[in-house]
Formats: C-alpha cells, sequence, structure tokens
C-alpha cells in the first residue's frame, strides 16, 4: 500500500540501520519532540492567549477568534517547516496542537480542577485540530508553503469560531438575574469567584470592529485570517532560522565561504586542516 | 578531584536530602489568608475605609446561601500613586471558589459588570453566596480598581459543612432549559474534544506507522521528495480534509439548531448611585498626627466641632478594616466582627466626655495597638507619601452613628525620647 520498502531501499541502509532508525523514531518522536511542544507550546499559549482559553467568559466573538488563532498558528508554522523541509512529513501543525490539548487537559484536571476547584465545563479549552489538519493537509497537497501561507493559514483561522460553536454555543444562551440580561458564560465568570481576575479585565467586544454592521465573529474572523497569514510567514522563517546549520570556513586564501551543508567539514579531507573555521551555528 | 572536594560534595548532598526528609515533620500550617497584609498600608488605609461588614451565617452547610455584606467609603485622601476609581468592581476574596456568587448589589444596583464610583462617597454592598466546598474559608470583600488591582477588605472566617458532591445549582435560563453550572457543557465538549483529538491522532499515526525521520532525511537529502511524497497519502489528505470541512459545517449547523437563541456576551457598565450624603453635625479634622514607632501608636489632634442639637460621644476609629474602640465604641460592635481585627481597649482620648451641641474642642486621641504592627500598617512610615486615613465613629445621645472620614499627614516618632 505504502511506498515503505522503496523508500527504505533508497535509503541504503542496511536492516539493523533501518530497525535503529525506528527506535530512534520512537525515542525522538514521543518523548523527546511531543513532549517539548507541550511544555514550550503551552508556556507560549498560556502567556499571549491564557485568559481567551483558560475561562468560558472570555470567549467572545472579536478578541477570541482573532487572538487565539494568531497565537496558536506561531509554533504549527515552525514546527512545519522542520517537519517538511527537513522529512517531507504532513503533520507538524496537527502534532503541535495536540501537544498543545495535552497540556492544556492536564492543565484543566490538575491546576483547575485538582488545585483550584474550577469545574471542567468553566475552563474548557477551545480545539484548533480542525484547522491544523487543513493547515497540514494544504501543505501536503500544495506543496508549497506560501500556498499554505495564503490558503491554509486562512482556513486555520477561519475555521477557528465554527468548530468550537459546537463546544461552546450553549454558553451564549440568554438567563435573567436580578433583572439584568447576561449570557450564561458571563454569570458562570461571576458565579465562580477569582479574586485575582475581577470582571473589568475581560476584553469583551472591545474596539471598532463591533462598529461595522453588526457582523463582530466576520469581521473578526476575517482579521484573524490576515494576521495568521502573516504571523505563519514569519514563524516559518522562525523554523528556517532554527532548523538551518551552516560554518563558514577560510581557505588559504583567505577567502570566507558560508557553507550550509554540515556534513560537508567531513568531506574537505586534508583541507580541513588547513582551513580555518571562522564561527557557525549547529 | 580531592577527598576534601569529594567529602564536600556529599555533605551537601546530604543537607539536601535531610532537609527534604525533615520538611513533612515540621509544624507546616496551610496558608489561609490572602496576604492582604502584604498590601501597602497607603493602599488599605486611603482608598477604602470598610465599615459594618458583615459575614452572614459563619456556618453554612453545602447548598445553602449566605450572605457578605457591609459598606464602605471611598477616601478622599485616595492615594495620588492609585488610578482613581473609574472602572471597579466588588469582588470576593477566597480560596477559589468555596462560594457560588448568585447575586452582588451596590446600593441596590446589580453589579455583574464593573463600573465608576465616586471619591468621598458611600456605598452598600450586600453579595449572596451559595455555600460549595466544604471547610474553614477566610473571605474577604475586595474592591477592584482597573489599573490599581484588588484591594482587600477586612477578613473574616466562614466555615462550610457538608459534600461536595451534594452540591448542585441548578438555574433556568431565558429559553426555559434549566443549566447546572458544575455541569452544564462538560460533557458535549469533552466529546468533541475526544472526536477532534482522536483524528488528530489518525492524521499522525498515519505518518508514524512508517519510517519518520531518519530514514526519510537520507532520501530526501540524496534523492529529493519524489519517492517520499507518496500518492496514497494525497488521497488520505483529500479524505480527511473533506471529512474535517464536513464535520465542522454539520456541528456548526446543529449547534445553531440546539441553541437556536444565543446572546452575545454583556459586557457594560455598571452605573450605580452612591448612598445619599448624610447631614452630618459634627465635623472632624485632624490637626496633627504621628506614628510613635516604638509605642506602636497612632496619635492624632482632633478639632471637632458639634453643630447638632444633641452631645457626641466618639467611640470608635477604623482604617485598613481594623477597629481601634474606647469602652464606649466597644460596647457597639457586632460581636461576630473578627476578634483579630479589633483593638477593643485601643483608642484613648484626653478628653472622653461628649462633645457638647455648639461646642469646639481640640481631642488628643491616640490609637494603640500591636495591630499597627501585625497588619503591617507601619509600613507606612516607608512610604514617599508618609499619610493616613480613615473613618471616625461617634454617636449621639439619642444612638444614631455619625461618621466621619478623617485623612493626614503622618510625622514619624523614632524613639520614646521624641515621643
Amino acid at each position: 500500500m505504502f511506498r515503505t520498502d522503496e523508500i527504505i531501499k533508497a535509503s541504503k541502509l542496511p536492516p539493523e540501520g533501518v530497525a535503529m532508525s525506528r527506535k530512534i523514531d520512537y525515542i525522538y518522536f514521543i518523548p523527546i519532540l511531543f513532549v517539548t511542544i507541550v511544555g514550550t507550546f503551552h508556556m507560549h499559549t498560556a502567556l499571549l492567549c491564557g485568559d481567551w482559553d483558560f475561562w468560558l467568559d472570555w470567549k467572545d466573538r472579536q478578541w477570541w477568534p482573532i487572538v487565539t488563532p494568531v497565537t496558536l498558528i506561531t509554533f504549527c508554522a515552525a514546527i512545519q517547516y522542520y517537519n517538511w523541509v527537513n522529512y517531507r512529513q504532513p503533520f507538524g501543525a496537527t502534532l503541535c496542537i495536540l501537544a498543545l490539548g495535552a497540556g492544556k487537559w492536564i492543565a484543566v484536571y490538575t491546576s483547575w480542577w485538582w488545585w483550584s476547584n474550577y469545574p471542567p465545563n468553566f475552563v474548557m479549552p477551545a480545539t484548533a485540530i480542525p484547522g491544523a489538519l487543513v493547515l497540514d493537509i494544504t501543505l501536503l497537497l500544495t506543496r508549497n508553503w506560501t500556498l499554505t501561507a495564503v490558503i491554509g493559514a486562512w482556513m486555520f483561522a477561519a475555521l477557528f469560531y465554527p468548530s468550537n460553536w459546537p463546544i461552546f454555543a450553549y454558553s451564549h444562551t440568554p438567563l435573567v438575574v436580578d433583572g439584568a440580561l447576561l449570557s450564561w458564560a458571563d454569570y458562570m465568570g461571576f458565579m465562580y469567584v477569582r479574586t485575582g481576575t475581577p470582571e473589568y479585565i475581560r476584553m469583551i467586544e472591545v474596539g471598532s470592529l463591533r462598529t461595522f454592521g453588526g457582523h463582530s465573529t466576520m469581521i473578526s474572523a476575517f482579521f484573524s485570517a490576515f494576521a495568521s497569514s502573516l504571523t505563519y510567514i514569519l514563524w516559518w522563517q522562525f523554523g528556517k532560522f532554527f532548523c538551518t546549520s551552516y560554518f563558514y570556513i577560510t581557505d588559504d586564501r583567505q577567502r570566507t565561504t558560508k557553507v550550509y551543508d554540515v556534513f560537508a567539514y567531513a568531506t574537505l579531507g586534508p583541507q580541513a586542516d588547513k582551513a580555518k573555521l571562522s564561527g557557525g551555528k549547529a | 578531584m580531592t577527598a576534601k572536594h569529594v567529602f564536600k560534595l556529599w555533605m551537601i548532598r546530604l543537607c539536601g536530602v535531610v532537609t527534604l526528609a525533615a520538611t513533612p515533620a515540621l509544624d507546616i500550617t496551610p496558608a489561609f489568608a490572602h496576604g492582604e497584609r502584604s498590601q501597602e498600608p497607603f493602599l488599605r488605609m486611603r482608598t477604602v475605609n470598610w465599615y459594618d461588614t458583615e459575614w452572614v451565617g459563619k456556618s453554612t452547610k453545602v447548598n445553602d446561601v449566605t450572605e457578605l455584606k457591609g459598606k464602605f467609603h471611598l477616601s478622599e485622601d485616595w492615594p495620588r500613586a492609585v488610578v482613581k476609581p473609574t472602572r471597579t468592581f466588588i469582588n470576593i476574596g477566597s480560596p477559589s471558589s468555596v462560594f457560588v456568587r448568585l447575586s452582588s448589589k451596590v446600593n441596590g444596583t446589580p453589579m455583574f459588570v464593573s463600573g465608576p464610583m465616586e471619591i468621598g462617597r458611600d456605598y452598600e454592598y450586600v453579595v449572596k453566596l451559595k455555600a460549595r466546598l466544604p471547610g474553614h474559608h477566610h473571605i474577604h470583600p475586595m474592591f477592584a480598581v482597573k489599573e490599581a488591582g484588588p484591594i482587600a477588605g477586612p477578613g473574616g472566617w466562614m466555615d462550610i459543612t457538608g459534600r461536595y458532591e451534594d452540591f448542585t445549582n441548578p438555574i433556568k435560563t431565558l429559553t426555559n432549559e434549566t443549566f447546572d453550572s458544575e455541569t452544564m457543557g462538560s460533557m458535549t465538549g469533552i466529546g468533541w474534544h475526544i472526536w477532534w483529538i482522536a483524528l488528530g491522532i489518525f492524521w499522525v499515526g498515519y505518518f508514524a506507522i512508517r519510517p519518520m525521520y531518519l530514514i526519510r532525511a537520507r532520501v530526501l537529502a540524496a534523492y529529493g521528495d519524489e519517492i517520499l511524497l507518496d500518492p496514497i497519502d494525497r488521497k488520505v489528505g483529500v479524505a480527511v480534509l473533506v471529512l474535517t470541512l464536513v464535520v465542522v459545517v454539520v456541528g456548526y449547523m446543529a449547534a445553531e439548531a440546539k441553541h437556536p437563541i444565543s446572546v452575545p456576551l454583556q459586557a457594560g457598565e455598571a452605573k450605580i448611585k452612591p448612598m445619599p450624603i448624610k447631614p452630618n453635625p459634627l465635623t472632624v479634622d485632624v490637626i496633627h498626627a504621628e506614628y510613635d514607632v516604638p509605642g506602636r501608636a497612632l496619635r492624632m489632634t482632633l478639632h471637632a466641632t458639634n453643630n447638632g442639637t444633641q452631645p457626641v460621644t466618639i467611640g470608635e476609629f477604623t482604617t485598613a478594616g481594623i477597629r481601634f474602640t474606647n469602652k464606649f465604641g466597644a460596647s457597639r460592635v457586632d460581636p461576630n466582627y473578627p476578634a483579630e481585627l479589633v483593638a477593643s481597649a485601643g483608642l484613648t482620648m484626653d478628653n472622653e466626655a461628649p462633645i457638647q451641641p455648639g461646642q469646639t474642642v481640640d481631642i488628643k486621641v491616640e490609637s494603640k495597638d500591636v495591630l499597627w504592627e501585625v497588619q503591617r500598617l507601619v509600613d507606612i512610615l516607608h512610604d514617599p507619601d508618609q499619610r493616613f486615613a480613615g473613618l471616625f465613629l461617634s454617636w449621639t445621645d439619642s444612638g444614631e452613628r455619625l461618621i466621619n472620614p478623617v485623612w493626614a499627614p503622618v510625622l514619624p516618632v523614632f524613639t520614646r525620647l521624641g515621643a
């Protein structure tokens, strides 16, 4: 079904090398790559869009669908670069969001429920997996990161609100308390006391986006898609910077050359002894 | 490495292990309070002057409804360093949501969202609380000011008995549904997350079942990507793409059908009128104030005039939720007020006699107690703006209570000799 045999043959590795490479896959993939993304990406998200993701009463129509996708697409782009450019593996974004989800669900049950006693529905995280799948598949089908930035990143942001609506639609149900109209989410935020988070900390449809004909969500999604596209480009370049190794070599005639193929140093042979290495990045 | 170095290294390790091992054996008590004493005294004394704070029903069962209520005066001596209270919120300081807050009214107006309040005016709040988590909890009223932060009021203990498992909080919505705040939406959310996580794991797993990294890197470097891009991957990709989009659209439409009536999150501004200004026949000004560091006493000289028709007796000075009373005032303190915040013989005056109608007097007052130290109010002497504010409470012969806000600079007295 797959081209696996053909690929293994082309790698020219002996059977024991192939077996070893699979062991390295397992060791590297789960304990190192996945767990590293859990830690770093979860912290990154908590710092940049934490309140929007933690609290039910922060998930408004304007800022939540802007801030969250723009924050989430960052690591997705960088890890996509790493996985695609080095291995042609189209699962970087999904892997990132799965890792983030692992971190979030650990936090929901340890930090929020076990430690702070907030019910899980009050701190229910959003999902970005549908957007991440579309982002990965766009890269796979187009084989082009620019098109992915234009189509995939836009879809990543645009899908965020509709894919989360089934999870959070109930929280916009209206109710009246003491004569005041509230959404269920507002009342949850009011009922479950957060000593250090007074109501005014929330950013609920603040700004001029809501003034465009009342279509806050559509306009926010559009703006979010545009911003996500730019963020994707920037973070793809971050991925490139951090995944690129090179060194400088100065030859007998004092000519300095930047060499990207770090394995090439081993092929310099006798020249390597004479050549003067002058900096680089592993 | 010499033997000496090895010895030192092992001694350090041994100390670490002993410290860790001894930790559970030490008398460690949980932290019950919220760091209110760490708030700078200028914040606690010169912003919100709390009074009549009442923790109704100090022991409640899970599901019982109780109240935290009281009044506060926003000090005229509001510090320059603190943003003015143009956006404020009455909050509860509690160790997590041990109560759920059912409603909060300030001067009779619901305060679900924040709003401005006026300096120099008084407000009365009533917060209705439903007991949720059993335990012995320290509960504060809090006054949160945007860009200044939460300012803790006095803390009192409230006990909740029973079992958390019995807690329910059903609430009727405008659509005639009943939502329980503890569970509503949890299973739906978890179900959707499980579905998307399963699809995500399938997508990554689809590639993980084949050689993932080293082999592909070698092939890519040697031959480019033609071999690596398996045609079946594209077919599976298209299938997953279509499935994802279909599920998103169907899920959205299903949610719309299930919850056809919705409102956006509400975040307006609470418009709260302050309490009417009550005529007060007594005027009180502080013409001199000093803090005696070794004596733990704030000494004030008051210039008071009674413009009323009845004699007035001063009984209490309160600041930062701490109450200094003389014998007259002590008899009027709510016995449920936390004893650790009351200096019942902490207020002395050189002239305890009532101020007669039409009389103007200068009275030397001393509020003295270890509470100045314990509550860390003495830190006022480390401020760049050494001032204090508080309330004097006095009573007419007919029992009417008069409240006079006071404020003044404080001069430090560092030695007994200088006192």
